[in-house]
């Protein structure tokens, strides 16, 4: 009996083939030529680990998405759902006493059990760069650059990166002693801009007007070319003035090295992402397409909790969605050349010559001759090879 | 405010919705009018209104098919999007509610095994429930869903209320507000930064508009 599954797919994969799959392919190349062009070198960690190295410091919501499953000694593993975790672990139990700092990229699938929408799938291909060892504000803005123009060198023109800083809400909340879930509704309300919602909130909570003030300004949050007076407007203790001085000299670090205007803005109220960022994170955006191609920050924190302790930041780029908003390419698949098969050496010879000169030969395996040959071959839009005993009987 | 793309609900939110739009400034020609048109265009503003399903503006939003929208935060929050949520309109006020027969106001809804809630907002429900502790058998319907309990398909409903006459004409009584709601205004996060100027200026707008 065959079984309804067998013909069907699980929800939320996909196969890829033809253009597409050459277009993606492609794509991970022209990536993986940038981030090697910055001084990153790759690494590839494995699939899946102990389910305790995935989920460490992975966040809720990350975790409930696992793809959780048995090895035969009832250990529990998981599937990656980012490469940032299986590094982290890396460079704490293998590679702390290295110079500092280290530049990694990677490139693979990660897989997350979520509702595939807004252009992700539940195993999808992350390309991104972790800058390890480092906590300064060139190390922030190279990592914010190399972004940039990564999408940049795919094909992708006016992207707009957003820059937002975890670590200014943490100084707004500072020593009020609040419940981290009364943490979690204040920073909800706040990434959402929702205003109201967030009045209502902190009308529960104990703290004073001026702190309450400044939230609520944070909510309404606009970028504009003074959002630095803006940002230091709504400091209320030495730790947030230290924050937004911190993030001018990320920013005046990138105006000058990304030649365009318009491209950053800065976003305090971005507050989401993964639930290890601790300073400057940011998202890329393109017209076009609803949703970040490419977003990242800074987690210093992570690698401590597998050992010792190092500051570090990193970015993902969506590949499918980075797809989504390129054209379809018309990539050329088919052959150079159709060549005759036949078995003299010296035919065979013109074969490996023509691949050796970098033409795709394609060996016509189902024996045609003559004009069927020639016909096939402009229906591939290649050229023909005939075999050169043309009329001899071929040998062997 | 060049290039917005702005989603409007149909139904019970939209003339307010229409009003508040063109108070901000934007103008649709002919929206009121009963044709089927489902898209109008402000040449002046280079600005374009869709008419949408009130659950298909946030699914329009969330995926940038449209900027900005105008829904019901009920509809939000059961959709559970990503989206950003600037601005809470004045108008379109109701709440979320679970009701029951009014025997049902009085009981222990602890005690009560294999509780089963009828309602529209399945999300919501299951969100409320849950955070209490207690496991309700949902029994999703489409609309008419104080016949629930009145028939016996259900011993609770989870449903909208703007002034409970309906639920009063079937016999039923409020139990608890799940969640207070009004219109509000849902922004596209990437709209939010490629077109940050167009986007904020029109929000400014509409704060002004909505406030008077």
């Amino acid at each position: 009996m065959t079984s309804d599954y067998e013909r069907q797919l699980p929800h939320g994969l996909s196969d890829l083939f033809f253009a597409e799959a050459a277009q993606r392919t492609a794509l991970e190349s022209g990536l993986a030529e940038t981030f090697l062009r910055w001084g990153y070198t790759q690494v590839i960690p494995p699939t899946f680990e102990f389910y305790e190295s995935i989920a460490a410091e992975a966040g809720t919501q990350l975790r409930e998405e696992l793809y959780r499953f048995f090895d035969r000694d009832g250990r529990t593993l998981a599937l990656r759902a980012d490469f940032t975790i299986p590094i982290a672990r890396i460079v704490a139990t293998k590679l702390y006493d290295q110079p500092m700092p280290l530049r990694f990229y990677y490139i693979g699938s990660v897989f997350r059990h979520e509702e595939p929408r807004a252009g992700r799938r539940r195993e999808f291909t992350q390309a991104g760069i972790e800058l390890i060892g480092a906590r300064t504000p060139a190390a922030d803005a190279e990592v914010i650059a190399l972004a940039l123009e990564a999408l940049r060198t795919i094909g992708l023109r006016e992207v707009r990166i957003s820059i937002g800083q975890m670590a200014f809400f943490k100084a707004l909340l500072a020593d009020l002693g609040l419940a981290p879930e009364q943490v979690a509704q204040v920073k909800a309300a706040i990434e959402r801009r929702a205003t109201a919602q967030l009045e209502s909130i902190l009308r529960a909570l104990p703290m004073a007007d001026e702190r309450r003030h400044a939230l609520v300004q944070l909510a309404g949050w606009r970028h504009s070319e003074r959002w630095r007076e803006a940002a230091h407007a709504l400091c209320i203790n030495a730790q947030s003035h230290q924050v937004i001085d911190e993030l001018t000299e990320v920013v005046e670090r990138l105006r000058a090295s990304v030649q365009a205007d318009n491209v950053l803005s800065v976003d305090l109220t971005a507050l989401r992402g993964m639930e290890y960022y601790t300073g400057v994170v940011f998202a890329g955006f393109v017209p076009g397409i609803g949703y970040d191609l490419v977003s990242g920050g800074r987690y210093d924190e992570l690698i401590g909790h597998f050992g010792k302790a190092c500051p570090a930041m990193g970015f993902a780029i969506g590949v499918e969605r980075a797809m989504m908003a390129l054209p379809a390419q018309n990539a050329r698949l088919g052959p150079d050349v159709v060549a005759e098969a036949c078995a003299h050496a010296e035919c065979y010879e013109q074969i490996v010559a023509a691949r050796r000169a970098g033409e795709r030969v394609l060996v016509d395996v189902l024996g045609r001759s003559g004009g069927a040959l020639r016909a096939y071959a402009q229906s591939l839009g290649a050229r023909v090879l005939a075999c050169r005993h043309k009329g001899k009987i071929c040998e062997g | 405010m060049r290039g917005l793309t702005v989603a409007l609900p149909k139904g019970r939110l939209f003339e307010r919705s229409l009003q508040v739009v063109e108070a901000s400034g934007l103008r649709f020609h002919a929206a009121r009018s009963d044709s089927r048109r489902l898209m109008f265009a402000d040449e002046r503003s280079g600005s374009r209104m869709i008419l949408v399903k009130p659950v298909d503006v946030v699914t329009y939003v969330e995926h940038g098919a449209a900027d900005v929208g105008i829904v019901g935060e009920d509809v939000l929050h059961e959709s559970g999007v990503d989206v950003l949520e600037p601005l809470t309109l004045p108008f379109g006020q109701c709440r979320i509610v679970v009701a029951g027969t009014p025997e049902q106001r009085n009981a222990n809804l602890r005690l009560m095994t294999n509780l089963r809630v009828a309602t529209k907002y399945p999300r919501l429900t299951r969100d409320h429930f849950a955070r209490r502790g207690l496991s309700a058998e949902l029994i999703a319907l489409s609309g008419s869903v104080e016949l629930g309990p009145a028939i016996g398909l259900a011993d609770l409903l989870v449903d909208v209320v703007d002034t409970g006459r309906t639920l009063r004409d079937n016999g039923l009584v409020e139990i608890e507000t799940i969640l207070r709601c009004a219109a509000c205004v849902i922004v596209n996060r990437a709209s939010q930064v490629i077109k940050s100027e167009s986007v904020n200026q029109w929000l400014a707008q509409m704060q002004i508009a909505s406030s008077q």
